[in-house]
């Protein structure tokens, strides 16, 4: 494989974004670490719909199931572990809750005569808005009001303590969290898994003819973005200090996929700018726009998903290989 | 009891009109229509306004179904036609609308609910108990509803060339038959069963530009419970999920019922992808 200039996106954009400290102030600094969270839950969303076909009504899910392991951990609530409320367990517990529910989900919609296509979007849609009505009427998390007070990021270990409140710091350690997980992914996409998930998108039966686990391929991707997912949930609650049933419901999935078909489904930098890029926009227009902001983005999505099938980013992106490769060709 | 038990009917009878448009335009066209809620909304939006203007509930609901079928008509042309050949696409490209529509209406009437009058409110006695009259109407429609559409697919030219091209796309075609324009005319049908639903409903609950989502997924799990091959699958898909509903809505609470409901259609799903009625799988 030669060298394409989308290759050099992803580094690109992490080198921009590293410079925003300079010229932003702390306000948006904030803002944009905000951003950041969304941008990993995107990617994880990339992961199972763009490159596996797994089209997920309910990503949010696991995204706000990460929010609320990590809150419930680090405000010490879980009952018989009240004394344990690091970050780190926090995070852990924030990964393995989303990835254990989507792998029994999972198990139950992909073996067999599984679910496919559009029927485990449906399944997926209705999981979502039954997850969002049980959190709505849990008492323990706080029911439709949520989880106060969450405290902050804390990066040390053993005693000594280190909590993120300045935005700086905190901005940094999103964006290396956000690094790693694109670093973590994109290593994913490019083996072989990789391409077997892409195999299944193309034909599930051709793959599976060819010997491929093709169930068991699909529930390792899903329990993987649902742990990805639950990581950017944390984040978001440790940073925002409050959880509330929105955070794991419908809204919030569907948003994700809007993102993610505005950037770009195949590439995960461009899903992951698409959701930097529509919360950025969302923030400076939808004061200016009032209610005619969602119209525009609802349109928007449906002019993406029409006519520009890889997103506004996976479009430029795959625009500049074929521009180069030309270029190769005819020099 | 007895109210229990026709209250349950009208849900289950709302759902299955509801879903009647849904499976129209899924069955022929195979494409989800996510922006079915919507329709159902800008029914009982046509109807309100009607009103509202001074004109009477039955030129409303004459209006509703025929203002949603043009509706249908330019979404078919601007939006669906140009991602049949990719079928999850069509989720999403109609769902992008159904967020443009909701938030149009929140635009140009406010997000707060409205109101529409029913046009009788006297209620008839029943087994010796009152009950309202207007839910039976509903129930009337309803059931003329989802008879005529059984109707139109097994006794008429169209149901033929239309079953015709469920069966097999790409052979009708080559006999002659224009799939655009049934395409086009199925999604105008689907679209204007949507408006009809909606402004039939109107008069029973809030008319608020939320309304449409509450009906859609109960809609689409009965599609899936009942299968998808055949227009009996409504009606097996609506009994189960509104029957489901409305006696654990009346045991323990309605929000149990909602969690209950969409848990168990998932799992029949499941179990049963070709729906309950499905019977032999069709290539």
């Amino acid at each position: 494989m030669s060298l394409r200039p989308s290759m050099l996106a992803g580094p690109l954009v992490f080198a921009a974004l590293a410079l925003a400290p300079l010229v932003l102030d702390d306000w948006r600094l904030g803002e944009l670490s905000q951003f950041l969270a969304y941008g990993i839950l995107a990617m994880s969303l990339a992961l199972i719909w763009g490159q596996a076909g797994l089209l997920c009504f309910g990503q949010a899910v696991f995204f706000g199931l990460g929010a609320y392991a990590m809150s419930l951990v680090t405000l010490g609530m879980v009952p018989g572990l009240s004394s344990v409320t690091s970050t780190w367990a926090g995070l852990a517990a924030a990964m393995v809750v989303p990835a254990v529910a989507a792998n029994v989900v999972g198990r139950f919609l992909f073996y067999g005569r599984g679910l496919r296509g559009a029927y485990f979007g449906i399944a997926t849609l209705a999981i979502a808005v039954v997850v969002e009505r049980l959190f709505i009427n849990w008492g323990f998390v706080g029911g439709l009001n949520g989880l106060m007070n969450v405290p902050p990021l804390d990066l040390g270990l053993a005693g000594w303590s280190f909590e993120l409140w300045e935005p700086v710091p905190l901005y940094a350690a999103m964006l290396a969290a956000a690094a790693l997980v694109w670093l973590g992914l994109e290593a994913v996409v490019r083996s072989p898994f990789g391409s077997v998930l892409r195999a299944i998108a193309g034909s599930e039966e051709r793959t599976a003819a060819f010997g491929y686990d093709t169930a068991g391929t699909k529930l390792s991707a899903f329990t993987l973005s649902a742990a990805v997912a639950g990581f950017a949930g944390a984040l978001f609650s440790a940073q925002f200090a409050f959880v509330s049933p929105p955070l794991i419901g419908f809204a919030l999935s569907t948003e994700a996929l809007i993102w993610v078909a505005v950037g770009g489904r195949g590439a995960l930098i461009a899903a992951f700018l698409g959701a930097i890029l529509v919360k950025s926009a969302e923030a400076r227009l939808s004061e200016a726009l009032g209610a005619s902001w969602l119209l525009a983005l609802g349109l928007l999505f449906v002019a993406c998903v029409v006519l520009l099938p890889r997103g506004v980013v996976g479009e430029l992106l795959a625009r500049l290989d074929g521009w180069w490769g030309r270029g190769r060709k005819d020099g | 009891m007895l109210f229990a038990a026709l209250d349950g009917l009208n849900y289950v009878l709302v759902i299955a009109l509801v879903a009647m448009g849904l499976v129209v335009v899924f069955g022929l066209m195979n494409v989800i229509n996510m922006a079915h809620g919507e329709l159902f909304l800008l029914g009982a939006y046509t109807l309100s306004i009607t009103e509202m203007l001074g004109g009477s509930f039955w030129l409303g609901l004459i209006l509703a179904p025929l203002l949603l079928a043009l509706v249908g008509l330019a979404i078919e042309e601007l939006v669906v036609r140009h991602v049949y050949h990719r079928f999850l696409d069509t989720i999403l490209a109609t769902w992008g609308l159904s967020i443009a529509i909701k938030q149009a209406v929140v635009l140009a009437f406010g997000p707060q609910s409205r109101t529409a009058s029913p046009p009788f409110d006297f209620a008839v006695e029943i087994f010796g108990a009152p009950y309202p009259a207007y839910r039976l109407f509903v129930m009337a429609v309803s059931v003329a509803v989802i008879a005529g559409t059984f109707l139109l697919f097994f006794r008429t030219r169209f149901g033929l060339t239309a079953r015709a091209v469920i069966a097999n796309r790409r052979m009708a075609s080559c006999l002659g038959i224009d799939t655009r324009r049934l395409d086009r005319l199925t999604f105008a049908f689907g679209a204007a069963l949507a408006g009809l639903a909606g402004a039939v409903m109107a008069p029973l609950m809030s008319v608020d530009p939320q309304m449409g989502l509450g009906f859609l997924v109960p809609a689409f799990l009965a599609i899936l419970v009942g299968g998808t091959g055949h227009l009996a699958g409504v009606l097996a898909g609506s009994v189960l999920v509104g029957g489901t509903d409305t006696v654990i809505a009346r045991l323990w609470s309605p929000v149990v019922a909602q969690i209950v409901v969409f848990t168990l259609a998932i799992v029949v799903i499941r179990l049963f992808p070709r729906g309950v009625v499905g019977g032999r799988e069709r290539r």
